[in-house]
């Protein structure tokens, strides 16, 4: 730990002191270092709120699925801190699962787009940050472009699950599974064959 | 997970889409930061300028959405197979994620950047405020927007990251502050780097922006004190003492009576003891030709810690003391660089050649704070250097010694009958096993270089003049 200490110019690798070490260098202008790669904390503390979020509302539909949503809350903050995006992807692969089970457990459809769009927000959000603190660093102003980007995420989410959810409930309950999915598969090629 | 076709045929939807995500990201950063200089930048709306020459450097795909689609489909496979529509419709939000990174593009900004700097004349250790902005000239929203500001490598960012993260409407500008150390030498701006994605950040593009800025830095010369020359002079009048006899102050020795000696040289008592006639001879004091040679190859960019000041700078700041000092002595002074960047001021003397030195040690690439790229060739070096030295030239060798190389060049140049004297500004510390035997090390350089009959001296923390008054007590002429 000592050597830690003594040698400010290493970066990357203090992940656990991350604010700690963030305090010091903002009150010793002597120990300011330009290449501080770690993502900006409002990245962090957004993502952990959507993540929140979203297991929250996995929890709700299912306790097992909800763990695993947690689990993948953890990933992304401890990717965050990490500055690792693989850290993040497989946070974002236990999120999944944790849906997935939910689903199989028959979880209730608002409870899952929620917490679908919960974790594809944290995910987004987490790792946005992590490309922000390797090319722009820890110390710049950045707030401003986490803001439109966490915005514009939860905004397609919004989106896309109102979408989904009005139509489920237009065509009424008493359709087969399937032909929830051949409807999705339309729109996509709709889509596709739009653009 | 895209065509190569698509980019082109995604520019259209891309705006539209561009400009939705702006405002609602306008609306967000309101909220969230109202309080902070940002709401300012949003607002500012001057007269949009002609966009800065730009370079396209690389525009690639960030991949980061990759395998969305696919856990898309996985949730709604499984929603299918075990017949819950929930879990369909949780992919089909994965699907939209899906179209929405595959929806937008990157495009190039168009951004009028003005960088200004506080003083364009500072001198070394001055902090010099820079600030830049950037405006969005150009008619599309720029959703993500990443400067990184060209800072010349010879200057130390000391406040504010040279760097900002936004997001630009078009006529919205971002105005973003930071603070470097001025150091030695000229310095000029790299172009700004611009880094653009499109709201989902599934590509990037990288722009260079020009915005010309430079400073310069020359610091003032001041001399040094007495620096001791050896007795290579020249034949004209100075002040370095020689072993010629003649005219001069200081006893020499005394030789048989010439016709034509003046009377006031000759030795009166010895005339009265012995009747013989005899002259007083006297030191000559002449002057020297000196060149100052700089260790500036790669190597001798060296310091005690990372904030702390090259070797190269606490040379250049004593060649430029022993410069103006030899000058005021009416010594002839030359300045050479041991540097694969070329760089030779032959030996003179008055006001033009003392500002054309100042010049020299400011301001030559050869001196500059941050090493070139470029291979050092000693035997090529070697070979102009002594074409050019004046055959009667004392040579000033300032070095680190942290290589064999520079010993080496001290011996070979002395070999050739130039007495060198090794000024070593001492670069070394002690805290770890390796560092001390690196201080080892260039000891051990130091005593050769004198066992070899090269005068040397080394300055650490104490100042240059400090160390040249207490060396010049143990040397003899």
């Amino acid at each position: 730990m000592s050597g830690d200490g003594s040698a400010p110019g290493t970066t990357g690798d203090g992940s656990a002191i991350a604010t700690g070490g963030d305090e010091s260098a903002s009150e010793a202008p002597a120990d300011f270092h330009e290449a501080d790669a770690r993502p900006p904390t409002v990245a962090v503390v957004a993502s952990l709120a959507a993540a929140g979020v979203a297991a929250t509302a996995a929890l709700i539909a299912s306790p097992t699925g909800g763990a695993l949503v947690g689990v993948g809350a953890l990933a992304f903050l401890g990717g965050s801190l990490r500055g690792s995006a693989r850290v993040l992807t497989w946070g974002a692969t236990a999120g999944v699962a944790g849906i997935a089970l939910a689903g199989y457990r028959g979880a209730p459809p608002e409870a899952l787009l929620v917490a679908a769009v919960g974790l594809a927000v944290a995910w987004d959000v987490a790792d946005h940050g992590v490309g922000l603190g390797e090319q722009v660093g820890r110390g710049a102003r950045v707030r401003r472009n986490v803001a439109v980007h966490a915005g514009a995420s939860l905004l397609v989410g919004a989106l896309a699950a109102g979408l989904v959810y009005g139509v489920s409930l237009a065509v009424g309950g008493g359709q087969p599974v399937a032909a929830l999915a051949l409807l999705l598969a339309g729109g996509i090629a709709l889509i596709s064959a739009l653009r | 997970m895209s065509d190569p076709s698509s980019g082109a045929a995604a520019s259209e939807p891309a705006s539209t889409d561009g400009e939705a995500t702006g405002r609602d990201g306008d609306a967000v950063g309101r909220d969230r930061d109202a309080t902070e200089t940002e709401s300012a930048d949003a607002t500012e709306t001057e007269s949009a300028g002609a966009p800065s020459d730009r370079e396209h450097r690389r525009a690639i795909e960030t991949e980061r959405w990759l395998g969305v689609a696919g856990a898309a489909l996985a949730l709604v496979g499984l929603g299918v197979l075990v017949r819950q529509s929930s879990l369909v419709l949780a992919g089909a939000v994965g699907a939209g994620y899906a179209v929405y990174a595959r929806a937008g593009d990157a495009s190039a900004p168009a951004l009028a950047v003005t960088r200004a700097v506080s003083d364009e004349a500072p001198e070394p250790g001055d902090e010099v405020s820079v600030t830049v902005r950037a405006e969005n000239v150009g008619e599309e929203a720029l959703p993500d927007l990443r400067l990184v500001d060209g800072v010349p490598p010879g200057l130390a960012v000391v406040d504010g990251p040279a760097r900002v993260a936004t997001a630009l409407r078009p006529g919205t500008a971002v105005t973003f502050e930071y603070t470097v150390r001025a150091a030695r030498g000229d310095h000029e701006w790299e172009p700004l780097t611009a880094i653009t994605r499109d709201a989902a950040g599934a590509r990037e593009r990288t722009t260079a922006l020009d915005a010309p800025t430079a400073i310069a830095c020359t610091p003032e010369l001041s001399a040094g004190g007495d620096l001791p020359l050896r007795g290579l002079t020249t034949v004209h009048h100075g002040r370095v003492p020689t072993d010629v006899g003649g005219a001069g102050v200081e006893f020499h020795a005394t030789r048989e009576y010439r016709r034509g000696d003046p009377l006031k040289r000759i030795d009166w008592n010895r005339r009265a003891r012995t009747g013989e006639l005899s002259t007083v001879e006297l030191r000559e004091e002449r002057s020297a030709t000196v060149v100052l040679v700089v260790d500036a190859r790669e190597s001798a960019y060296v310091a005690a810690d990372p904030d702390a000041e090259t070797a190269v700078e606490a040379s250049v700041a004593a060649a430029g003391q022993a410069f103006s000092a030899l000058l005021d002595g009416g010594d002839r002074v030359g300045i050479a660089a041991l540097s694969p960047i070329d760089c030779w001021l032959p030996p003179g003397s008055g006001t033009v050649h003392a500002a054309r030195g100042r010049e020299t040690l400011a301001t030559d690439p050869a001196l500059a704070p941050t090493p070139s790229d470029d291979r050092f060739y000693r035997s090529l070096w070697l070979r102009r250097f002594r074409r050019r030295l004046p055959a009667d030239a004392q040579v000033l060798f300032f070095t680190p010694l942290v290589d064999e190389t520079a010993t080496a060049i001290a011996r070979r140049v002395g070999a050739h009958g130039h007495l060198v004297t090794v000024l070593s500004p001492d670069p070394t510390t002690a805290e770890t096993a390796g560092e001390r035997l690196t201080a080892f090390e260039r000891r051990q350089r130091l005593r050769a270089l004198r066992a070899g009959g090269i005068r040397a001296l080394e300055w650490g923390d104490d100042s240059f003049p400090a160390a040249v008054a207490a060396a010049t007590r143990r040397w003899s002429r």
